[in-house]
C-alpha cells in the first residue's frame, strides 16, 4: 500500500475527550480530515458544538457528548452513546485534563479535595474511558488508544505535584495497556505535548518560548498529524510508546540545554 | 545563550499533512532492509531521494542501484551513492555531490545496521572498531556533513535509526548496544545544538525486525523470540519507514525525541 494511504482513517470512528478546544479540537479536525467520524466529549456544550460544526464542515459525521470524564458512570454513557451512533469505536483519544486543581500551591497547602479532583480529571478519567472502550475494541479485534500526557509526566516541576504525578501515571498506564491488550490487536500509545498555549496571556507567561529549545511555543494544529499517525495503520508497529512533542524540551538538561565550548585537553 | 530573544516563526500548516512533495532527502544505509524501506517510503510521500550504501560487495552495489531504481520508478529524482560511511572523505564527497545536484538536503535518515552479538571478553579489537565504525561513526560523520548544509539553509529533519538494544540490556549485545545508544545520545545533543536553526534531530529505536541479520536469520531462535514479543511478530521495515515519514513531515516541534518501533517490546518489564 502506498505510504500516504496508510495514514488515512476512512471509515474509522474516533472518540475524543476534551474535544471542545485546544489540542482536543485540533485532533478532532485532523482526524476528520483524515476521513474519520468523530464522537466528541467535553464538559462545555457550547465549545463541543463549535467543534462539531467544524467537523461537519469537513464532511464527516459527528456526535457531541457532554461528559464529565471524572465520573465513571457518565463515561460509560458516553461510550454507549458512541456505539449506538456509529456501531463501533476504532480510536479512543484520552485528551481531557487540566492542571488547575491546587496548581501553584506548595505541598503543605494542597487540600485533599484538590488532590483527588486533579488525579480524577487527569488520570482516573483515562482509566475509566479505557475500561469502558476496551470491550468494544476486543470484540472488533482491533483498536488504538492514544493517551495524552505531558512533558511534566516525564520530568518534575517546582511545586508541580498533582499534574506531574497524574501524567506520569498516564505514561505508565499506556505501557500496561499495551502489554496486556497488544496480543489482542489493540495498540496503546501516548503523546507528551510540551507548551501549547490556549491564549495570548498563557503564551506571554511562557515568554513566547524563550526557554523552549526550538525557540517558540507549539501550535495546536501541529499535534494533529502525530495523533492521526498513531491512530492509523501507519503506526501498526508502535505500541506502549510515549512520543514527545515539545520542541526538544525534555531532551535537554534545563533550563537552556546550552553548554560552552571546551576544547580537547592536551 | 544570548539574552536577546525573538520567537522563531510558526510553521505554515500544510494542506496535505504527511506529504514530502518537493523535499530533498538523503538516506544512508539502503543496502539493508530498513534503509531501503525508508528510502522508498520517502519517495512515495513525494520526496526526491539520494540513496547511499556501503558498496564493498557486488551484491551491495546491486542493492543500492535497485533502491535508486525504485525511487525513479515512483517518478521521483534519485541519486545513487557509493560510500564508506565511516570514512570522512567518502562521506564528505557523497554529501557534496547531493548538495551540488539539489542545492539543499531537507531530510537525512541514517539507517546503519551491522549486527554483532558476542561475549565482550572474547571480542577482537577489530570487531569493536568495525561495529562502532558502522553503527556510530557513520552517523556522526553524516550528521556533521549534512548538518553543515542544513544549518546553511536553515531547515532540516535528521532521523537516526538505531536499535532498542541501545535502550535495554541483552547479553552479548554490548558493543552493538553501545554504538546504538551512542547514536541516541548524539541525537539528543544535536537537537539542542541545532534547535534555533530550523533543524530537528530525532532517533528511532527499532525492535527485532524482519530481515535483520543475526537473531531473525536463525529459524529456531526466531521462533522463540516471536513467541515472547507482545505483538507476536517482528517489526516490519515498512512500519519504521512510516514513522520516518511522519517525523520528516512534522512542523518542527518534534525534536530530541527517541521513538521505539518495537510492537511494545520495551514498554514492559
Amino acid at each position: 500500500m502506498p505510504i500516504l494511504d496508510r495514514f488515512r482513517l476512512d471509515g474509522r470512528v474516533a472518540l475524543i475527550t476534551g474535544a471542545g478546544r485546544g489540542l482536543g479540537r485540533a485532533m478532532a479536525l485532523a482526524f476528520a480530515e483524515a476521513g474519520a467520524d468523530i464522537a466528541g466529549a467535553a464538559r462545555t456544550e457550547s465549545q463541543l458544538a463549535e467543534t462539531a460544526a467544524l467537523v461537519e464542515a469537513r464532511g464527516r459525521r459527528t456526535v457531541s457528548l457532554p461528559t464529565d470524564v471524572a465520573d465513571s458512570a457518565a463515561v460509560q454513557l458516553m461510550v454507549d452513546r458512541t456505539l449506538e451512533e456509529f456501531g463501533r469505536i476504532d480510536i479512543l483519544i484520552n485528551n481531557a485534563g487540566g492542571g488547575t486543581a491546587g496548581a501553584g500551591k506548595t505541598l503543605p497547602e494542597i487540600l485533599d479535595a484538590e488532590w483527588r479532583e486533579g488525579i480524577d480529571v487527569n488520570l482516573s478519567s483515562q482509566v475509566y474511558c479505557s475500561r469502558a472502550v476496551i470491550p468494544a475494541l476486543l470484540e472488533q479485534g482491533s483498536g488504538a488508544i492514544i493517551n495524552i500526557a505531558s512533558g511534566f509526566g516525564l520530568r518534575g516541576g517546582r511545586d508541580n505535584y498533582m499534574y506531574a504525578t497524574a501524567k506520569a501515571g498516564v505514561v505508565n498506564l499506556t505501557r500496561s495497556l499495551s502489554v496486556t491488550y497488544g496480543p489482542s490487536g489493540i495498540r496503546t500509545n501516548c503523546i507528551a505535548p510540551g507548551v501549547f498555549p490556549h491564549t495570548a496571556e498563557a503564551e506571554a507567561g511562557w515568554r513566547g518560548g524563550r526557554f523552549i529549545p526550538v525557540g517558540r511555543v507549539g501550535r495546536a494544529w501541529e499535534i494533529g498529524p502525530l495523533a492521526v499517525f498513531l491512530g492509523s495503520d501507519a503506526a501498526a508497529g508502535i505500541s506502549g510508546e510515549t512520543i514527545v512533542h515539545d520542541g526538544a524540551g525534555t531532551a535537554m538538561i534545563g533550563p537552556t540545554g546550552w553548554a560552552p565550548r571546551v576544547p580537547l585537553a592536551d | 545563550m544570548p539574552d536577546e530573544f525573538t520567537p522563531q516563526p510558526d510553521p505554515v500548516q500544510p494542506e496535505r499533512p504527511f506529504s514530502l512533495a518537493g523535499r530533498k532527502a538523503l538516506v544512508v544505509g539502503v543496502a539493508r532492509p530498513l534503509g531501503r524501506a525508508i528510502a522508498v517510503a520517502l519517495a512515495q510521500a513525494g520526496a526526491d531521494v539520494a540513496v547511499a550504501g556501503l558498496t564493498r560487495e557486488p551484491s551491495e552495489i546491486v542493492q543500492v542501484n535497485s533502491v535508486a531504481n525504485e525511487v525513479w520508478s515512483l517518478s521521483r529524482e534519485q541519486i545513487a551513492l557509493e560510500l564508506d560511511a565511516a570514512d570522512p572523505s567518502s562521506v564528505q564527497a557523497a554529501v557534496q555531490r547531493v548538495d551540488e545536484a539539489w542545492g539543499r538536503i531537507d531530510v537525512l535518515v541514517n539507517a546503519p545496521d551491522l549486527f554483532y552479538a558476542w561475549p565482550l571478553t572474547e571480542m577482537a579489537d577489530a570487531e569493536w572498531q568495525s561495529v562502532i565504525d558502522a553503527n556510530l561513526t557513520s552517523v556522526a560523520l553524516s550528521c556533521r556533513e549534512v548538518g553543515r548544509v542544513m544549518l546553511r539553509e536553515g531547515f532540516g529533519r535528521v532521523i537516526n535509526v538505531a536499535s532498542v538494544l541501545g535502550a535495554r540490556g541483552v547479553s552479548n549485545t554490548g558493543v552493538y548496544a553501545a554504538a546504538h545508544g551512542g547514536a541516541v545520545s548524539l541525537t539528543r545533543a544535536l537537537s539542542q545544538e541545532w534547535a534555533r536553526s530550523g533543524v530537528t534531530v530525532n532517533a528511532v529505536q527499532v525492535g527485532f525486525y524482519e530481515g535483520q541479520a543475526g537473531p531473525a536469520e536463525d529459524g529456531e531462535s526466531l521462533e522463540q523470540l516471536v513467541k515472547v514479543l507482545p505483538s507476536r511478530e517482528l517489526t516490519k521495515p515498512e512500519d519504521v519507514a512510516a514513522l520516518c515519514v511522519m517525523v520528516a513531515a512534522d512542523g518542527g516541534f518534534i525534536s530530541g525525541d527517541v521513538i521505539a518501533v518495537d510492537g511494545g517490546d520495551t514498554a514492559r518489564v
